[in-house]
Protein backbone atom coordinates (compact mmCIF):
# COMPACT_ATOMS: atom_id res chain seq x y z
CA UNK A 1 0.00 0.00 0.00
CA UNK A 2 1.12 3.47 -0.73
CA UNK A 3 2.93 4.72 2.30
CA UNK A 4 2.63 8.10 3.90
CA UNK A 5 4.93 9.51 6.51
CA UNK A 6 3.09 10.53 9.63
CA UNK A 7 5.10 11.79 12.56
CA UNK A 8 4.21 11.28 16.21
CA UNK A 9 2.81 14.78 16.65
CA UNK A 10 0.53 14.37 13.66
CA UNK A 11 -0.64 11.03 15.00
CA UNK A 12 -1.52 12.57 18.33
CA UNK A 13 -3.36 15.36 16.55
CA UNK A 14 -5.39 12.90 14.48
CA UNK A 15 -6.14 10.68 17.47
CA UNK A 16 -7.31 13.58 19.60
CA UNK A 17 -9.50 14.75 16.77
CA UNK A 18 -11.08 11.32 16.40
CA UNK A 19 -11.73 11.23 20.13
CA UNK A 20 -13.77 14.44 19.75
CA UNK A 21 -15.55 13.16 16.64
CA UNK A 22 -13.83 15.64 14.36
CA UNK A 23 -11.42 14.41 11.75
CA UNK A 24 -8.68 16.27 9.93
CA UNK A 25 -10.85 16.94 6.88
CA UNK A 26 -13.82 18.03 8.97
CA UNK A 27 -15.78 14.79 8.85
CA UNK A 28 -17.37 12.97 11.75
CA UNK A 29 -16.34 9.42 12.62
CA UNK A 30 -19.06 7.77 10.54
CA UNK A 31 -18.95 9.98 7.45
CA UNK A 32 -17.72 9.04 4.03
CA UNK A 33 -15.69 11.38 1.90
CA UNK A 34 -17.20 12.98 -1.19
CA UNK A 35 -18.01 10.24 -3.64
CA UNK A 36 -18.38 10.37 -7.41
CA UNK A 37 -19.80 7.50 -9.41
CA UNK A 38 -20.07 7.16 -13.14
CA UNK A 39 -21.20 4.05 -14.98
CA UNK A 40 -20.71 3.00 -18.56
CA UNK A 41 -17.31 4.65 -18.86
CA UNK A 42 -15.49 2.06 -20.99
CA UNK A 43 -17.23 1.17 -24.24
CA UNK A 44 -15.58 -2.20 -24.82
CA UNK A 45 -16.92 -3.73 -21.64
CA UNK A 46 -20.33 -5.19 -20.92
CA UNK A 47 -20.55 -3.09 -17.84
CA UNK A 48 -18.22 -0.61 -16.20
CA UNK A 49 -18.09 1.93 -13.45
CA UNK A 50 -15.66 4.38 -11.99
CA UNK A 51 -15.76 5.47 -8.38
CA UNK A 52 -13.87 8.33 -6.85
CA UNK A 53 -13.82 8.45 -3.08
CA UNK A 54 -11.80 11.45 -2.04
CA UNK A 55 -8.51 10.83 -3.80
CA UNK A 56 -9.09 7.10 -4.12
CA UNK A 57 -9.95 6.26 -7.68
CA UNK A 58 -11.14 2.87 -8.89
CA UNK A 59 -12.21 1.66 -12.33
CA UNK A 60 -14.12 -1.58 -12.76
CA UNK A 61 -14.80 -3.26 -16.09
CA UNK A 62 -16.93 -6.37 -16.49
CA UNK A 63 -16.63 -8.66 -19.48
CA UNK A 64 -18.97 -11.59 -20.00
CA UNK A 65 -17.66 -14.69 -21.70
CA UNK A 66 -19.11 -18.10 -22.30
CA UNK A 67 -17.47 -20.86 -20.33
CA UNK A 68 -18.13 -24.24 -18.83
CA UNK A 69 -19.87 -24.40 -15.45
CA UNK A 70 -17.87 -25.66 -12.52
CA UNK A 71 -18.57 -29.33 -11.86
CA UNK A 72 -19.58 -28.58 -8.27
CA UNK A 73 -22.30 -26.17 -9.42
CA UNK A 74 -23.43 -27.36 -12.87
CA UNK A 75 -26.38 -24.99 -13.18
CA UNK A 76 -24.66 -21.77 -12.19
CA UNK A 77 -22.38 -19.27 -13.81
CA UNK A 78 -19.54 -17.71 -11.89
CA UNK A 79 -17.54 -14.57 -11.36
CA UNK A 80 -13.80 -14.11 -11.64
CA UNK A 81 -12.10 -11.22 -9.92
CA UNK A 82 -8.82 -9.62 -10.84
CA UNK A 83 -7.43 -6.59 -9.11
CA UNK A 84 -4.66 -4.77 -10.86
CA UNK A 85 -2.65 -2.21 -8.97
CA UNK A 86 -1.55 0.28 -11.56
CA UNK A 87 1.85 1.87 -11.14
CA UNK A 88 0.07 5.18 -11.70
CA UNK A 89 -1.28 4.94 -8.18
CA UNK A 90 2.10 4.65 -6.52
CA UNK A 91 5.56 3.76 -7.83
CA UNK A 92 5.64 0.86 -5.36
CA UNK A 93 3.20 -1.01 -7.57
CA UNK A 94 5.61 -1.05 -10.47
CA UNK A 95 6.47 -4.46 -11.87
CA UNK A 96 5.27 -7.07 -9.41
CA UNK A 97 5.06 -4.69 -6.50
CA UNK A 98 1.30 -4.55 -6.43
CA UNK A 99 0.77 -8.26 -6.82
CA UNK A 100 0.49 -9.04 -3.13
CA UNK A 101 -2.09 -6.35 -2.49
CA UNK A 102 -3.94 -7.29 -5.67
CA UNK A 103 -4.26 -10.95 -4.75
CA UNK A 104 -5.33 -10.05 -1.22
CA UNK A 105 -8.04 -7.77 -2.56
CA UNK A 106 -9.30 -10.29 -5.08
CA UNK A 107 -9.32 -13.09 -2.48
CA UNK A 108 -11.52 -10.96 -0.27
CA UNK A 109 -13.84 -10.21 -3.17
CA UNK A 110 -14.26 -13.92 -3.82
CA UNK A 111 -15.24 -14.40 -0.18
CA UNK A 112 -17.69 -11.51 -0.24
CA UNK A 113 -19.41 -12.84 -3.33
CA UNK A 114 -19.24 -16.49 -2.27
CA UNK A 115 -22.77 -16.37 -1.03
CA UNK A 116 -25.98 -17.72 -2.51
CA UNK A 117 -27.87 -14.52 -1.86
CA UNK A 118 -25.49 -11.91 -3.20
CA UNK A 119 -26.00 -12.53 -6.89
CA UNK A 120 -28.38 -14.81 -8.77
CA UNK A 121 -25.80 -17.12 -10.29
CA UNK A 122 -28.45 -19.39 -11.77
CA UNK A 123 -29.39 -16.56 -14.15
CA UNK A 124 -25.91 -16.85 -15.63
CA UNK A 125 -26.44 -20.44 -16.68
CA UNK A 126 -27.13 -21.08 -20.36
CA UNK A 127 -27.24 -24.88 -20.48
CA UNK A 128 -26.54 -26.92 -17.33
CA UNK A 129 -23.19 -28.75 -17.41
CA UNK A 130 -22.46 -27.28 -20.84
CA UNK A 131 -22.39 -23.51 -21.03
CA UNK A 132 -22.62 -20.64 -18.64
CA UNK A 133 -21.67 -17.01 -18.47
CA UNK A 134 -18.42 -16.18 -16.74
CA UNK A 135 -18.23 -12.59 -15.59
CA UNK A 136 -14.70 -11.31 -15.50
CA UNK A 137 -14.62 -8.47 -13.03
CA UNK A 138 -11.43 -6.50 -13.58
CA UNK A 139 -10.62 -3.86 -11.03
CA UNK A 140 -8.06 -1.20 -11.76
CA UNK A 141 -6.71 1.00 -9.01
CA UNK A 142 -5.95 4.40 -10.49
CA UNK A 143 -5.23 6.27 -7.27
CA UNK A 144 -4.93 5.04 -3.71
CA UNK A 145 -5.80 7.19 -0.76
CA UNK A 146 -7.05 4.64 1.71
CA UNK A 147 -10.25 2.67 1.94
CA UNK A 148 -9.77 0.63 -1.20
CA UNK A 149 -12.22 -2.08 -0.19
CA UNK A 150 -15.20 0.23 0.12
CA UNK A 151 -14.50 2.00 -3.15
CA UNK A 152 -13.99 -1.29 -4.99
CA UNK A 153 -17.17 -2.85 -3.65
CA UNK A 154 -19.25 0.18 -4.59
CA UNK A 155 -17.68 0.26 -8.04
CA UNK A 156 -18.39 -3.45 -8.54
CA UNK A 157 -22.00 -3.01 -7.53
CA UNK A 158 -22.38 -0.10 -9.94
CA UNK A 159 -20.66 -2.01 -12.73
CA UNK A 160 -22.83 -5.09 -12.18
CA UNK A 161 -25.90 -2.85 -12.32
CA UNK A 162 -24.62 -1.50 -15.60
CA UNK A 163 -23.82 -4.94 -17.03
CA UNK A 164 -25.84 -6.11 -19.99
CA UNK A 165 -25.39 -9.70 -21.02
CA UNK A 166 -26.49 -10.58 -24.56
CA UNK A 167 -29.35 -13.06 -24.84
CA UNK A 168 -28.39 -16.50 -25.98
CA UNK A 169 -30.77 -19.04 -27.42
CA UNK A 170 -30.04 -22.71 -27.76
CA UNK A 171 -31.17 -24.38 -30.93
CA UNK A 172 -30.91 -27.96 -32.02
CA UNK A 173 -28.03 -28.31 -34.44
CA UNK A 174 -28.11 -30.34 -37.62
CA UNK A 175 -26.37 -33.30 -36.07
CA UNK A 176 -28.43 -33.29 -32.94
CA UNK A 177 -26.01 -31.24 -30.88
CA UNK A 178 -27.00 -27.97 -29.28
CA UNK A 179 -26.00 -24.74 -30.96
CA UNK A 180 -25.69 -21.41 -29.31
CA UNK A 181 -27.10 -18.39 -31.01
CA UNK A 182 -26.25 -14.91 -29.89
CA UNK A 183 -28.86 -12.25 -30.34
CA UNK A 184 -27.55 -9.44 -32.55
CA UNK A 185 -29.96 -6.85 -31.21
CA UNK A 186 -27.95 -4.82 -28.71
CA UNK A 187 -31.06 -4.04 -26.66
CA UNK A 188 -32.00 -7.68 -26.34
CA UNK A 189 -30.05 -8.41 -23.20
CA UNK A 190 -30.23 -9.74 -19.68
CA UNK A 191 -29.75 -7.51 -16.66
CA UNK A 192 -28.54 -8.69 -13.30
CA UNK A 193 -30.40 -8.14 -10.09
CA UNK A 194 -27.89 -6.31 -7.93
CA UNK A 195 -30.26 -5.53 -5.05
CA UNK A 196 -28.52 -8.03 -2.79
CA UNK A 197 -24.94 -7.30 -3.77
CA UNK A 198 -23.18 -6.32 -0.54
CA UNK A 199 -21.05 -3.27 0.06
CA UNK A 200 -17.91 -3.40 2.13
CA UNK A 201 -17.45 -1.02 5.04
CA UNK A 202 -13.95 -0.82 6.48
CA UNK A 203 -13.63 0.45 10.01
CA UNK A 204 -10.32 1.52 11.47
CA UNK A 205 -9.74 1.54 15.17
CA UNK A 206 -8.08 4.79 16.21
CA UNK A 207 -7.56 5.28 19.92
CA UNK A 208 -10.73 4.13 21.62
CA UNK A 209 -12.99 4.94 18.71
CA UNK A 210 -13.34 3.70 15.18
CA UNK A 211 -13.72 5.61 11.95
CA UNK A 212 -15.33 4.83 8.61
CA UNK A 213 -13.52 5.54 5.34
CA UNK A 214 -10.07 6.26 6.73
CA UNK A 215 -7.57 8.19 4.63
CA UNK A 216 -3.99 6.98 4.43
CA UNK A 217 -2.94 9.30 7.24
CA UNK A 218 -5.67 7.99 9.49
CA UNK A 219 -4.84 4.44 8.55
CA UNK A 220 -1.27 5.02 9.65
CA UNK A 221 -2.60 5.83 13.14
CA UNK A 222 -4.58 2.65 13.49
CA UNK A 223 -3.21 -0.76 14.30
CA UNK A 224 -6.21 -2.84 13.42
CA UNK A 225 -9.42 -2.59 11.53
CA UNK A 226 -12.46 -4.58 10.65
CA UNK A 227 -13.89 -5.14 7.22
CA UNK A 228 -17.62 -5.78 7.19
CA UNK A 229 -19.67 -6.52 4.10
CA UNK A 230 -23.30 -5.60 4.49
CA UNK A 231 -26.35 -6.16 2.28
CA UNK A 232 -29.19 -3.70 1.85
CA UNK A 233 -31.21 -5.64 4.42
CA UNK A 234 -28.49 -5.15 6.98
CA UNK A 235 -27.29 -8.75 7.10
CA UNK A 236 -23.58 -9.29 7.38
CA UNK A 237 -22.07 -11.53 4.74
CA UNK A 238 -18.38 -11.29 5.47
CA UNK A 239 -16.16 -10.05 8.27
CA UNK A 240 -12.38 -9.88 8.26
CA UNK A 241 -9.94 -8.42 10.69
CA UNK A 242 -7.32 -6.41 8.82
CA UNK A 243 -4.12 -4.71 9.89
CA UNK A 244 -1.39 -6.00 12.14
CA UNK A 245 -2.94 -5.53 15.56
CA UNK A 246 -5.56 -7.20 17.69
CA UNK A 247 -8.92 -5.99 18.92
CA UNK A 248 -10.85 -6.26 22.13
CA UNK A 249 -13.97 -8.41 21.87
CA UNK A 250 -16.18 -5.52 22.93
CA UNK A 251 -14.85 -3.20 20.25
CA UNK A 252 -15.46 -5.88 17.63
CA UNK A 253 -19.13 -5.92 18.55
CA UNK A 254 -19.27 -2.14 18.46
CA UNK A 255 -17.53 -2.03 15.11
CA UNK A 256 -19.80 -4.59 13.47
CA UNK A 257 -22.77 -2.63 14.76
CA UNK A 258 -21.45 0.61 13.23
CA UNK A 259 -20.51 -1.22 10.05
CA UNK A 260 -23.99 -2.61 9.71
CA UNK A 261 -25.61 0.76 10.29
CA UNK A 262 -23.34 2.64 7.89
CA UNK A 263 -23.45 -0.10 5.24
CA UNK A 264 -27.21 -0.36 5.33
CA UNK A 265 -27.54 3.38 4.86
CA UNK A 266 -25.18 3.25 1.89
CA UNK A 267 -27.33 1.05 -0.34
CA UNK A 268 -30.50 3.09 -0.88
CA UNK A 269 -28.79 6.30 -2.10
CA UNK A 270 -26.46 4.25 -4.28
CA UNK A 271 -29.31 2.42 -6.00
CA UNK A 272 -31.22 5.67 -6.44
CA UNK A 273 -28.19 7.29 -7.99
CA UNK A 274 -27.66 4.40 -10.38
CA UNK A 275 -31.31 4.40 -11.46
CA UNK A 276 -31.29 8.16 -11.96
CA UNK A 277 -28.19 7.96 -14.04
CA UNK A 278 -29.67 5.23 -16.17
CA UNK A 279 -32.93 7.13 -16.63
CA UNK A 280 -31.01 9.96 -18.23
CA UNK A 281 -29.95 7.53 -20.93
CA UNK A 282 -28.08 8.95 -23.88
CA UNK A 283 -28.70 12.55 -22.85
CA UNK A 284 -26.34 12.17 -19.95
CA UNK A 285 -23.24 14.26 -20.20
CA UNK A 286 -20.28 11.95 -19.84
CA UNK A 287 -17.70 13.12 -17.40
CA UNK A 288 -14.94 10.69 -18.27
CA UNK A 289 -11.50 10.70 -16.77
CA UNK A 290 -10.83 14.39 -16.64
CA UNK A 291 -13.84 15.28 -14.49
CA UNK B 1 6.45 -40.50 -20.47
CA UNK B 2 5.96 -41.94 -23.95
CA UNK B 3 2.39 -41.80 -25.09
CA UNK B 4 0.79 -44.72 -26.85
CA UNK B 5 -1.36 -43.05 -29.47
CA UNK B 6 -3.27 -46.22 -30.31
CA UNK B 7 -4.69 -46.42 -26.87
CA UNK B 8 -7.77 -44.47 -25.89
CA UNK B 9 -6.59 -42.30 -23.09
CA UNK B 10 -8.72 -40.98 -20.33
CA UNK B 11 -10.02 -37.45 -20.32
CA UNK B 12 -7.37 -34.81 -19.82
CA UNK B 13 -9.34 -33.27 -17.07
CA UNK B 14 -10.35 -35.72 -14.40
CA UNK B 15 -12.96 -35.29 -11.75
CA UNK B 16 -13.55 -36.84 -8.40
CA UNK B 17 -16.16 -39.60 -8.45
CA UNK B 18 -17.73 -38.03 -5.37
CA UNK B 19 -19.25 -35.36 -7.62
CA UNK B 20 -21.45 -37.93 -9.29
CA UNK B 21 -22.77 -39.31 -6.05
CA UNK B 22 -26.36 -38.19 -5.59
CA UNK B 23 -26.32 -35.36 -3.08
CA UNK B 24 -24.08 -36.71 -0.37
CA UNK B 25 -23.52 -33.23 0.89
CA UNK B 26 -27.17 -32.30 0.85
CA UNK B 27 -28.00 -34.72 3.64
CA UNK B 28 -28.96 -32.29 6.31
CA UNK B 29 -27.68 -32.65 9.80
CA UNK B 30 -30.20 -30.03 10.84
CA UNK B 31 -32.87 -32.65 11.30
CA UNK B 32 -30.87 -34.46 13.91
CA UNK B 33 -30.80 -33.11 17.38
CA UNK B 34 -27.24 -33.89 18.20
CA UNK B 35 -24.14 -34.28 16.10
CA UNK B 36 -22.74 -37.41 14.56
CA UNK B 37 -19.80 -37.68 16.90
CA UNK B 38 -21.96 -37.30 19.98
CA UNK B 39 -21.20 -33.67 20.68
CA UNK B 40 -24.03 -31.29 21.39
CA UNK B 41 -25.20 -28.46 19.20
CA UNK B 42 -25.09 -24.93 20.53
CA UNK B 43 -22.56 -25.92 23.20
CA UNK B 44 -18.89 -25.09 23.49
CA UNK B 45 -18.08 -28.68 22.66
CA UNK B 46 -14.71 -28.92 20.95
CA UNK B 47 -13.14 -32.10 19.73
CA UNK B 48 -10.48 -33.60 21.97
CA UNK B 49 -7.10 -32.23 20.98
CA UNK B 50 -3.75 -33.93 20.92
CA UNK B 51 -0.79 -31.58 20.65
CA UNK B 52 2.97 -32.11 20.76
CA UNK B 53 5.96 -29.89 20.14
CA UNK B 54 9.35 -30.53 18.62
CA UNK B 55 8.92 -33.35 16.17
CA UNK B 56 10.77 -31.84 13.19
CA UNK B 57 14.43 -31.98 14.14
CA UNK B 58 15.63 -29.67 11.35
CA UNK B 59 13.34 -26.82 12.27
CA UNK B 60 13.89 -24.27 14.99
CA UNK B 61 10.50 -25.12 16.37
CA UNK B 62 7.70 -27.41 15.34
CA UNK B 63 4.34 -28.67 16.46
CA UNK B 64 1.80 -31.29 15.60
CA UNK B 65 -1.87 -31.05 16.40
CA UNK B 66 -4.69 -33.47 16.03
CA UNK B 67 -8.34 -32.68 16.58
CA UNK B 68 -10.60 -35.49 15.60
CA UNK B 69 -9.37 -36.41 12.16
CA UNK B 70 -7.92 -33.01 11.40
CA UNK B 71 -4.15 -33.37 11.51
CA UNK B 72 -1.64 -30.63 10.99
CA UNK B 73 2.07 -30.24 11.21
CA UNK B 74 3.87 -26.92 11.49
CA UNK B 75 7.51 -25.95 11.47
CA UNK B 76 9.10 -22.59 12.16
CA UNK B 77 12.42 -21.41 10.74
CA UNK B 78 14.28 -18.30 11.74
CA UNK B 79 14.74 -15.62 12.75
CA UNK B 80 17.10 -15.22 9.86
CA UNK B 81 18.23 -12.33 7.72
CA UNK B 82 15.39 -10.87 5.69
CA UNK B 83 15.46 -11.60 1.99
CA UNK B 84 13.68 -8.44 1.05
CA UNK B 85 15.65 -5.43 2.12
CA UNK B 86 13.63 -2.79 0.33
CA UNK B 87 10.93 -2.97 2.95
CA UNK B 88 10.25 0.29 4.71
CA UNK B 89 9.60 -1.57 7.96
CA UNK B 90 13.22 -2.39 8.67
CA UNK B 91 12.65 -1.59 12.34
CA UNK B 92 10.52 -4.68 12.80
CA UNK B 93 10.79 -8.21 11.56
CA UNK B 94 8.71 -9.93 8.95
CA UNK B 95 6.52 -12.91 9.57
CA UNK B 96 6.03 -15.18 6.57
CA UNK B 97 3.28 -17.74 6.55
CA UNK B 98 2.84 -20.61 4.19
CA UNK B 99 -0.08 -22.98 4.49
CA UNK B 100 -0.56 -25.97 2.29
CA UNK B 101 -3.16 -28.64 2.07
CA UNK B 102 -1.56 -31.94 1.16
CA UNK B 103 -3.12 -33.16 -2.12
CA UNK B 104 -4.67 -36.11 -0.32
CA UNK B 105 -5.91 -34.11 2.66
CA UNK B 106 -9.40 -33.44 1.35
CA UNK B 107 -11.98 -35.79 -0.22
CA UNK B 108 -11.18 -34.23 -3.59
CA UNK B 109 -7.56 -34.33 -4.61
CA UNK B 110 -5.89 -30.97 -4.54
CA UNK B 111 -3.10 -29.69 -6.71
CA UNK B 112 0.45 -29.22 -5.49
CA UNK B 113 0.47 -25.65 -6.63
CA UNK B 114 -1.26 -23.59 -3.94
CA UNK B 115 -4.62 -22.33 -5.12
CA UNK B 116 -5.94 -18.89 -4.30
CA UNK B 117 -7.93 -20.56 -1.53
CA UNK B 118 -4.70 -21.76 0.09
CA UNK B 119 -3.17 -18.32 -0.21
CA UNK B 120 -6.23 -16.79 1.37
CA UNK B 121 -6.04 -19.24 4.27
CA UNK B 122 -2.34 -18.44 4.67
CA UNK B 123 -3.19 -14.75 4.73
CA UNK B 124 -5.76 -15.41 7.46
CA UNK B 125 -3.14 -17.32 9.41
CA UNK B 126 -0.68 -14.45 9.10
CA UNK B 127 -3.28 -11.91 10.21
CA UNK B 128 -4.06 -14.01 13.27
CA UNK B 129 -0.46 -14.69 14.28
CA UNK B 130 1.10 -11.30 13.74
CA UNK B 131 -0.43 -9.53 16.76
CA UNK B 132 0.88 -12.27 19.03
CA UNK B 133 4.53 -12.10 17.97
CA UNK B 134 6.87 -9.38 19.23
CA UNK B 135 8.18 -8.61 15.77
CA UNK B 136 9.86 -5.36 16.77
CA UNK B 137 12.40 -7.50 18.66
CA UNK B 138 13.62 -8.91 15.36
CA UNK B 139 14.61 -5.97 13.17
CA UNK B 140 15.68 -6.85 9.63
CA UNK B 141 14.85 -10.48 10.22
CA UNK B 142 12.23 -12.82 8.94
CA UNK B 143 10.48 -15.69 10.62
CA UNK B 144 9.02 -18.39 8.45
CA UNK B 145 6.01 -20.42 9.47
CA UNK B 146 5.12 -23.44 7.36
CA UNK B 147 1.93 -25.34 7.99
CA UNK B 148 1.03 -28.54 6.23
CA UNK B 149 -2.48 -29.92 6.57
CA UNK B 150 -2.11 -33.67 6.48
CA UNK B 151 -5.75 -34.47 6.91
CA UNK B 152 -8.54 -31.96 6.72
CA UNK B 153 -11.61 -32.86 8.69
CA UNK B 154 -12.89 -29.35 9.20
CA UNK B 155 -11.69 -26.25 11.07
CA UNK B 156 -8.32 -26.39 9.35
CA UNK B 157 -7.56 -22.70 9.70
CA UNK B 158 -8.44 -22.58 13.40
CA UNK B 159 -6.17 -25.50 14.23
CA UNK B 160 -3.46 -24.15 11.94
CA UNK B 161 -3.43 -20.98 14.06
CA UNK B 162 -3.10 -22.93 17.29
CA UNK B 163 -0.48 -25.26 15.84
CA UNK B 164 1.57 -22.40 14.37
CA UNK B 165 1.60 -20.45 17.62
CA UNK B 166 2.79 -23.58 19.46
CA UNK B 167 5.57 -24.01 16.95
CA UNK B 168 6.55 -20.35 17.32
CA UNK B 169 6.70 -20.76 21.08
CA UNK B 170 8.72 -23.94 20.66
CA UNK B 171 11.16 -22.04 18.45
CA UNK B 172 11.72 -19.58 21.27
CA UNK B 173 10.30 -16.63 19.36
CA UNK B 174 9.26 -13.84 21.70
CA UNK B 175 5.51 -13.60 21.92
CA UNK B 176 2.93 -11.66 23.87
CA UNK B 177 0.72 -14.68 24.22
CA UNK B 178 -0.11 -17.91 22.48
CA UNK B 179 -2.69 -17.58 19.74
CA UNK B 180 -5.58 -20.00 19.86
CA UNK B 181 -8.01 -20.60 17.05
CA UNK B 182 -11.55 -21.88 17.04
CA UNK B 183 -14.15 -22.22 14.30
CA UNK B 184 -17.85 -22.40 14.31
CA UNK B 185 -20.50 -23.35 11.79
CA UNK B 186 -23.84 -21.64 11.83
CA UNK B 187 -26.52 -24.07 10.79
CA UNK B 188 -29.96 -22.55 10.74
CA UNK B 189 -30.66 -21.33 14.24
CA UNK B 190 -28.05 -23.30 16.10
CA UNK B 191 -24.30 -23.44 15.90
CA UNK B 192 -21.77 -26.23 15.72
CA UNK B 193 -18.48 -25.50 17.37
CA UNK B 194 -15.29 -26.93 15.88
CA UNK B 195 -17.15 -28.46 12.89
CA UNK B 196 -16.02 -31.53 11.02
CA UNK B 197 -15.64 -31.40 7.26
CA UNK B 198 -19.02 -33.03 6.80
CA UNK B 199 -20.65 -30.44 9.03
CA UNK B 200 -18.84 -27.69 7.15
CA UNK B 201 -20.23 -28.74 3.80
CA UNK B 202 -23.63 -30.14 4.77
CA UNK B 203 -26.90 -28.33 5.11
CA UNK B 204 -28.93 -26.30 2.70
CA UNK B 205 -27.30 -23.15 1.41
CA UNK B 206 -28.58 -19.86 2.67
CA UNK B 207 -28.90 -20.67 6.33
CA UNK B 208 -25.20 -21.34 6.68
CA UNK B 209 -22.26 -19.36 7.86
CA UNK B 210 -18.84 -19.95 9.26
CA UNK B 211 -16.82 -18.00 11.77
CA UNK B 212 -13.18 -18.40 12.75
CA UNK B 213 -11.77 -16.52 15.72
CA UNK B 214 -8.17 -16.28 16.88
CA UNK B 215 -7.73 -15.28 20.50
CA UNK B 216 -4.88 -14.17 22.71
CA UNK B 217 -6.32 -15.79 25.84
CA UNK B 218 -4.49 -14.12 28.70
CA UNK B 219 -4.73 -10.65 27.15
CA UNK B 220 -8.31 -11.27 26.06
CA UNK B 221 -7.70 -9.79 22.63
CA UNK B 222 -9.06 -11.09 19.36
CA UNK B 223 -6.20 -11.26 16.90
CA UNK B 224 -8.06 -12.74 13.97
CA UNK B 225 -11.63 -12.86 12.83
CA UNK B 226 -13.08 -14.25 9.65
CA UNK B 227 -16.79 -14.68 9.09
CA UNK B 228 -18.64 -15.69 5.96
CA UNK B 229 -22.26 -16.34 5.19
CA UNK B 230 -25.44 -14.43 5.64
CA UNK B 231 -25.99 -13.60 9.28
CA UNK B 232 -27.52 -11.02 11.52
CA UNK B 233 -25.33 -8.90 13.69
CA UNK B 234 -26.43 -10.41 17.01
CA UNK B 235 -25.91 -13.92 15.64
CA UNK B 236 -22.37 -12.91 14.73
CA UNK B 237 -21.71 -11.52 18.21
CA UNK B 238 -23.03 -14.71 19.76
CA UNK B 239 -20.89 -16.80 17.42
CA UNK B 240 -17.76 -14.83 18.29
CA UNK B 241 -18.45 -15.33 21.99
CA UNK B 242 -18.94 -19.07 21.50
CA UNK B 243 -15.66 -19.29 19.59
CA UNK B 244 -13.85 -17.46 22.36
CA UNK B 245 -15.24 -19.93 24.86
CA UNK B 246 -13.99 -22.74 22.63
CA UNK B 247 -10.52 -21.16 22.59
CA UNK B 248 -10.45 -21.03 26.39
CA UNK B 249 -11.24 -24.75 26.50
CA UNK B 250 -8.20 -25.36 24.33
CA UNK B 251 -5.90 -23.21 26.46
CA UNK B 252 -4.94 -25.70 29.24
CA UNK B 253 -4.17 -28.43 26.70
CA UNK B 254 -1.83 -26.18 24.76
CA UNK B 255 -0.18 -24.90 27.96
CA UNK B 256 0.50 -28.44 29.09
CA UNK B 257 1.96 -29.41 25.73
CA UNK B 258 4.26 -26.39 25.79
CA UNK B 259 5.36 -27.10 29.37
CA UNK B 260 6.12 -30.66 28.44
CA UNK B 261 8.25 -29.46 25.54
CA UNK B 262 10.19 -27.14 27.84
CA UNK B 263 10.82 -29.93 30.37
CA UNK B 264 11.97 -32.21 27.63
CA UNK B 265 14.35 -29.62 26.29
CA UNK B 266 15.75 -28.86 29.77
CA UNK B 267 16.64 -32.46 30.46
CA UNK B 268 17.04 -34.33 27.21
CA UNK B 269 18.38 -37.43 28.93
CA UNK B 270 15.08 -38.12 30.62
CA UNK B 271 11.71 -38.87 29.00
Amino acid sequence: MAAVQVCEAEKVYIMHGVRDDLRVDGRGCEDYRHMEIETDVVSNTDGSARVKLGYTDVLVGIKAEIGKPKPAAPDEGYLEFFVDCSANATPEFEGRGGEELGSELSCTLYKVFNNVNSLELRALCIAPREHCWVLYVDVLLLQCDGNLFDAISIAIKAALFNTRIPKVTITEGEEGGAELELSDDPYDCVRLNVENVPCIVTLCKIGHRHVVDATLQEKACSVAGLLVSVTHKGTITCVRKVGGGSLEPESIFEMTETGKRVGKALHAPLMKLLRDEEAQGKQRQKVGFLG
Amino acid sequence: MPVDTKRVRGPEESQSPLLFLPSIAKKSVAAERGRQDGRRRGQADVRPVFARCGLVSQAKGSAYIEAGNTKLICSVFGPREAERKDEAGASSGRLLCDLRFAPFSCPNRGAWIPSSEDKDTAQGLLEALRPGVRLHRYPRAQIEVNVLVLENDGSALAHAITCASMALADAGIEMYDVVLGCSLRLDGNSFLLDPTLQEETAGEPGAQGSVTVALLPSLNQVSGLQADGDMREDTLAEAVRACMEGCHKLYPVIQRALLRAVHKRASPSES
